[in-house]
Parts: structure tokens; C-alpha cells; sequence
């Protein structure tokens, strides 16, 4: 039953990040992949959040929901690499190690920033 | 290529359909995979997180299984973007249902640090050491999957 509702919770957060890259990409094509930095920090920061607070009750079900399912679905480490990589033949590479290196930074404040509120 | 902007409602339907099925097929791979992980194993008998009363080397706390799948995903997507999916809007449904679900759910970067917390509680400088090998299988993956396929 867990396992189910991870799958479902996964496909939600998958869902989510590719409404906030179609919304970003509507407004201003250029800046898409800055949509998965934020979907990446947006996740880590519930993460932190969560992680912290379920850690308390030490819920292994609802950890597995939130944190391997939706959180987990939510982020993208693939295209957080893949996408760059691939933009780095038709823009500059500087362009793509910005989006790299600025995800793991963003994602540490917001993580930390998650987890202060539940102290 | 200029890239499709706007759908029309039935293909954003669609869309998301390509997500959701890929990305639940993608997080039930990594959830089955993760419990393969020693600690899970170890500690709590398949049923999750490991818990952190246990007093360890932080050594035992690295996420073998999580670093494993984010190196492989990066690895598969950059080796479809240049190959099969080449040129693919980013809106196709066959790219989103393996880009951004498969390896989107697949993969994951809010894990990676709810295990780096993990194991901050253990050792500061082990805790760097595996974030660094994290950004650093990520960049190797990626470079890897650039390189022309030998024929």
C-alpha cells in the first residue's frame, strides 16, 4: 500500500515540474532550464522541511510518501546535468556551469531553510 | 529550432499523462532500488530510513544506492537527448515521458540531501566528501554521455 501511494505521490511531483517548466517556458522560452533549478529547490526546501518534522515522529510511512515519492519525483538530478550539457554546444558554457553549480547552493539554503522552521 | 510555446488543453493532457506515467515507473524503480540499500537492509529490515540512534562510521551512511541511480540517470538522459531524442520539442510526449518523467522520477536531488543530513550528524568532512562525489558523478555522467559512441 505504501509503495502504491510513492508511485502515485512520485508521479504527482513529476507532474508538478512540468507544469512550473511549461509555465516558464511559456512566458520566456530562454529561461526554461532555470525552471528545474527552482522545481530542485522547491523540493529540497519541503525536503528539509519534512525530513525534520516527520524525524521527530519517526514515521517510516509518511517519510516514504513525502520524501521518496513526492519530493523525490518533484527534483531532478538527470536533467539538472543532462539539460546543461546538452545547452552548452548552442549557448556558452559559462551559461551551463551557472545551472549547475547554483542548483547544489540553492538547494543547501532552501534544505536548511526547511528544516529552521520546524526548529 | 524555435520550441512550442503553447498547447492546446488535449495536448497539455496528454503531456501530463506522458509525465505521470513515466515518472510513477521511474520513482517505483528508485524506491525498490533504494531499499536494496545496505543501510535500509541493515538497520531496518526493508522498511525504510535507517535510524539515527545507531552509532556508525559515517562511511556506512553513504547513500551507495541513490549516488548509483543519479550517475546512471544523468548518464541515460544525456545519452538520449543526443541520440534517439534528438531534436525532440521539449513538449513531445516521448520526450516527456522519458526525460522529464522516466528520468526526472527516476533520479532525485531533495534524496541526496535528506541522506547528506544523515550524515552531517555523523562526520562535517564526510558529509562534504560525498556532496562533492555527488556534484562530481554528475558532471562524469554527463561528460560521458557526450562523448561520440564508438562505431
Amino acid at each position: 500500500m505504501t509503495l502504491l501511494l510513492v508511485t502515485i505521490a512520485g508521479s504527482a511531483g513529476c507532474v508538478v515540474r512540468y507544469l512550473m517548466e511549461y509555465a516558464v517556458r511559456r512566458r520566456s522560452p530562454t529561461s526554461r532550464p532555470w525552471a528545474t533549478v527552482a522545481a530542485n529547490v522547491l523540493g529540497t526546501g519541503i525536503a528539509g522541511y519534512f525530513a525534520t518534522m516527520l524525524f521527530r515522529y519517526s514515521d517510516a510511512h509518511y517519510q516514504s510518501i513525502i520524501l521518496t515519492g513526492f519530493c523525490g519525483g518533484l527534483t531532478t538530478f538527470s536533467s539538472a546535468f543532462a539539460i546543461p550539457a546538452i545547452m552548452q554546444r548552442e549557448h556558452h558554457w559559462r551559461y551551463s556551469l551557472t545551472l549547475v553549480l547554483t542548483t547544489p547552493l540553492l538547494c543547501t539554503g532552501a534544505f536548511v531553510v526547511g528544516a529552521a522552521i520546524v526548529h | 529550432m524555435r520550441p512550442n510555446t503553447s498547447l492546446t488543453t488535449r495536448q497539455l493532457l496528454t503531456a501530463m499523462c506522458a509525465v505521470a506515467v513515466g515518472g510513477a515507473v521511474g520513482t517505483l524503480l528508485r524506491d525498490l532500488i533504494t531499499k536494496l540499500d545496505h543501510r535500509s537492509v541493515l538497520y531496518t529490515g526493508w522498511t525504510g530510513y535507517a535510524p539515527l540512534q545507531l552509532d556508525h562510521n559515517w562511511i556506512y551512511y553513504i547513500p551507495w544506492a541513490l549516488l548509483c541511480i543519479n550517475f546512471l540517470g544523468v548518464l541515460g538522459a544525456t545519452r538520449m537527448l543526443r541520440g534517439p531524442l534528438k531534436g525532440h520539442d521539449p513538449n513531445d510526449p516521448a520526450r516527456l515521458l522519458i526525460i522529464t518523467g522516466f528520468f526526472g522520477g527516476l533520479t532525485s536531488y531533495s534524496g541526496l540531501f535528506v541522506d547528506f543530513d544523515l550524515l552531517w550528524h555523523h562526520s562535517i568532512t564526510g558529509c562534504f566528501f560525498v556532496a562533492a562525489a555527488a556534484i562530481a558523478s554528475g558532471f562524469f555522467g554527463a561528460w560521458l554521455g557526450l562523448q561520440r559512441r564508438q562505431r
